[in-house]
């Protein structure tokens, strides 16, 4: 240890939103050592991260890899100096091979033709001098999330990565998952290899970590051996501030018991033949919030698209809301029954970003009488309206008028989730509500959705957040497959591990007790 | 809450004034580069850029053709306008201009009435409804079948103007002479001036109104409202509940009538008999251009129609003063703003410069 890879000094980017989102940082990388980034979602760390692999350049400010000062154009010529990059978001094609997957853009060659059987070998080896245990020949559709994640480390191996940037590489694992990942970078390190780990989880932090770099609000707050900081110290430089007791939970009010928001029974959905909602049967009651937990891609964004009429596959099944029936009706009609959505993808469904936030405010009820004279909508009360959701949900804004794609991840995230209360529902379906913002914000989202609850409005929460669900929900389910795994009746007395168990698919319920979901 | 919300940022980093600083330097370099070739052409370019930019106003024959030629253009460019706020790439445009052309032929060459007031009337309902039924069809194929409405109309464009042909060759054929085109229309169809000199016929006025109108739809109605979620993100405004297949076939009915409307104005004002290859082609692409310069406004769409055709009129003037210079330069300076105006790059750097100040300004705080 002791020499130095990669020199980042007074590195700045300004976005042309006029958002900072780095400023004059100076950070230091050794050769063979886990160093970890941490800071709040929106700290600034992801930028970091784009301008060390080439996919965003430095306002100003030099990079210096391996004693050269480097000026990537693009990520190619970061992974051509070595350096290689695991996004949070699987950069992978589904319906090839993880063969063709790793050697895209680098294929073995035989002549003018691929070399199939090097390329075969070639990562085969790879992948077993690094103890993968993973058959190459296998299609990546096939594969779990953890596995998918194995195949894009092996992407950047393949490529000889000696840098690997690991960009929040945990929010999709489960603990026994993390655990396992853990000790493949230990062994990464040990062969030579230089690991940054992007996280915002500190216990993860605190226990892979050699260093620990902090940055707040796109500031470096300084670079510390693990050893030498306590957790406590950790929180501290990053949020600036001590945190603050977990969500206040109130007991929820008698007087909804057992009045039902929404009912889900026997919902089945196919997609290409294979079936991804099987026999799922769930209850929303009023003033209750259920958890949904599991890794992605277990059926809960189909689940969410068949009760808010998104989906245009027909479903199998019965989705009442507020004791109707909604078979047939499109989104709008679901609405109108008092159903109200925070969707996962809040730059692609919940916002047009370059309206003004007024606009982005009234969205899901802009034909309602109070915002509409006869003819023409009422500009002055949409003003009104927007500006009052603006002050109680302190979005950090100029003016009403300002486009909301120049707000930051957080203050969107309140403009949706502002506009989504103002349709004063009577059920909501949240998915992923705080995934990406800062924690600020994130506490504050948390704050009105107990608000709501305890006003009488049930909320099925879905979160890959572990902590999140086990914190804010009264009731938990966990997916896996498809399928509910698992249902458990009282949320404060289960823990992580037990509902890893059922994210992974290891433990099952009997139908009886899954059955709980709906008659409880 | 108040103060904040008074506190209007004149700097280029608002979004709005960047836009207008934009066109204006659009502008001023298009004069200039065209002023350069001047230099290259002509043996007075002062007095060629001065014809240009002040020869309209000079009589009033030339102002009035001003007047009265821009009308069609500004409807085409109000209904290309329509489309694209709502995110429909529809270029069918011309092809509606030419079939609107037949259904105004067909009226005006029969004697349907004997009322001047109620045949051009007649003329207008014609087109209005053909424009307005066909301009469904590329959003309805996209609705339904998923095609792409570019390719559509751009195909359509081409199908009409061959029917267009066929039907004017085979029911309205004019007798009098060989080239292939419609009857005389009958006198009563003709719309007349208010006051000649300026060449004000009530399409003016008609236009206006219409121009009220479409601002009142874009800016303060439910519709508006609704154009705009779904041409800036779809998927929002599907997501909020909109009907994203109703809305297109409003837009286009919409679209479909205003160029009803403009082909009318120009066949009953300025001719006398149809030619579909030659009476209204070129309207319905112009008006894209149109739209693009006048970045969808409504009234910017219409100023920006009066201003290209001012500028016509004053190199066609200009050919009379000067042979040197072909009243095509024109195209030139059209043809650089919009490419400026349209570039995503231009005076980006500048902004962005501006901002990272700003930015860094407000960050320290």
């Amino acid at each position: 240890m002791g020499e130095t890879i990669l020199k980042l000094d007074k590195v700045t980017k300004v976005y042309p939103n006029g958002t900072v989102a780095n400023r004059d940082i100076n950070m230091e990388f050794e050769k063979g050592e886990i160093h970890s980034i941490v800071g709040e979602n929106g700290a600034g760390k992801s930028t970091l991260m784009k301008m060390i692999f080439g996919i965003e350049s430095p306002s100003s400010g030099t990079i210096t890899y391996k004693g050269e000062e480097v000026h990537f154009a693009s990520s190619l010529d970061a992974i051509k100096a070595g350096i290689g990059m695991v996004h949070q978001h699987f950069m992978l094609i589904p319906s090839f091979s993880v063969v063709d997957n790793i050697i895209l853009g680098d294929e073995p060659k035989n002549g003018i033709f691929l070399d199939r059987r090097e390329a075969v070998r070639k990562t085969q080896e790879v992948s077993d001098r690094y103890n993968f245990e993973l058959d190459v020949t296998e299609k990546v559709s096939a594969l779990s999330v953890a596995k998918k994640q194995k195949v894009e480390i092996l992407k950047t191996l393949y490529r000889d990565a000696e840098l690997i940037i690991l960009d929040e590489p945990t929010s999709v694992l489960t603990p026994q998952e993390t655990e396992k990942l853990f000790e493949q970078l230990r062994s990464f390190k040990k062969q030579g290899h230089t690991i940054l780990f992007i996280s915002h989880k500190l216990e993860e932090v605190k226990q892979i970590s050699d260093r620990i770099s902090v940055i707040r609000n796109g500031v470096s707050k300084g670079t510390y051996r693990n050893d030498e900081l306590t957790m406590e110290q950790l929180t501290n430089l990053i949020i600036g501030r001590d945190l603050e007791s977990d969500i206040d939970r109130y007991k929820t009010h008698e007087d909804f018991h057992n009045e039902k928001a929404a009912v889900i029974e026997d919902l089945c959905l196919e997609r290409n033949g294979k079936p991804v909602l099987d026999h799922v049967s769930l209850a929303v009651k009023k003033g209750e919030i259920l958890g949904i937990a599991g890794v992605e891609g277990n059926g809960q964004l189909d689940l969410v698209r068949c009760i808010t009429g998104l989906e245009k596959t027909k479903y199998e099944g019965k989705i009442m809301i507020c004791d109707t029936d909604t078979s047939g009706m499109n989104i709008k009609g679901r609405r109108d029954l008092g159903m109200a959505y925070i969707p996962e993808d809040r730059m692609g469904d919940g916002i047009a970003g370059p309206l003004p936030i007024s606009d982005n405010m009234i969205s899901t009820y802009y034909t309602r009488d109070d915002i509409n004279t006869k003819l023409f909508m009422d500009n002055r009360a949409i003003d009104r309206i927007s500006n009052e959701l603006i002050d109680t949900f302190a979005v950090k804004t100029e003016s009403n008028k300002t486009s909301v794609d120049s707000l930051s991840g957080g203050n969107i995230q309140k403009v949706v989730v502002a506009r989504e209360y103002n349709t004063r529902p009577k059920f909501m379906i949240a998915e992923q509500p705080t995934h990406g913002i800062d924690i600020g914000s994130a506490e504050f989202v948390h704050h009105k959705l107990i608000e709501l609850r305890n006003s009488g409005v049930g909320i099925l929460l879905v979160s890959a957040d572990l902590n999140e669900v086990m914190d804010l929900s009264d009731r938990i389910i966990v997916m896996f497959d498809g399928q509910i795994a698992g249902y458990f009746k009282n949320a404060r007395n289960v823990t992580d591990q037990e509902l890893g168990m059922f994210m992974l698919g290891a433990s099952h319920q009997t139908p009886e007790e899954i059955g709980g979901a709906l008659n409880d | 809450m108040t103060e904040k919300k008074q506190k209007i940022n004149l700097s280029i980093t608002n979004p709005k004034v960047f836009e207008v600083v934009k066109m204006v330097i659009s502008i001023l370099i298009a004069l200039a580069i065209t002023l350069v070739i001047l230099f290259m052409i002509s043996d007075n370019p002062v007095r060629a850029i001065v014809t240009i930019l002040t020869g309209p106003l000079t009589k009033r024959r030339y102002i009035g053709s001003v007047i009265e030629s821009f009308i069609p253009y500004a409807f085409s460019g109000l209904a290309a306008g329509v489309l694209f706020k709502s995110g429909a790439f529809n270029l069918g445009g011309e092809g509606i201009f030419i079939i609107s052309g037949v259904s105004i032929a067909a009226v005006a060459c029969n004697q349907l009435t004997t009322s001047g007031v109620l045949h051009p009337i007649l003329c207008f309902l014609a087109a209005i409804v053909t424009g307005g039924i066909l301009m469904i069809i590329p959003s309805f194929l996209k609705a339904k079948f998923g095609t792409n409405e570019m390719v559509v109309s751009l195909m359509l464009n081409s199908i009409y103007s061959g029917v267009a042909m066929f039907i004017i060759r085979k029911f309205l054929l004019t007798t009098t002479t060989s080239t292939i085109g419609s009857r005389d229309y009958f006198k009563t169809a003709k719309i007349g001036y208010i006051f000649e000199p300026l060449r004000i016929s009530p399409c003016l006025i008609l236009l206006i109104i219409t121009t009220i109108v479409m601002y009142l739809i874009m800016f303060k109605s439910r519709l508006g409202y609704q154009i705009r979620l779904a041409g800036t993100n779809p998927k929002f405004a599907e997501y909020s509940g909109i009907s994203a297949f109703k809305l297109s076939i409003v837009t286009a009915v919409i679209a479909g009538i205003l160029c009803g409307m403009g082909a009318s104005c120009q066949l009953l004002t300025q001719t006398s008999f149809y030619l579909p290859e030659q009476s209204l082609v070129g309207i319905g692409f112009s008006g894209m251009l149109l739209s693009m310069l006048g970045r969808n406004n409504p009234i910017g769409i219409v100023v920006a129609a009066f201003l290209i055709k001012y500028l016509e009129q004053g190199t066609s003037i200009l050919y009379f003063v000067d042979r040197a210079v072909p009243s095509e330069i024109v195209a030139i300076v059209e043809g650089i703003v919009i490419l400026l105006i349209s570039s995503q790059y231009f005076l980006r750097g500048f902004r962005e410069k501006k901002l990272l100040k700003e930015g860094l300004e407000k960050d320290a705080k």
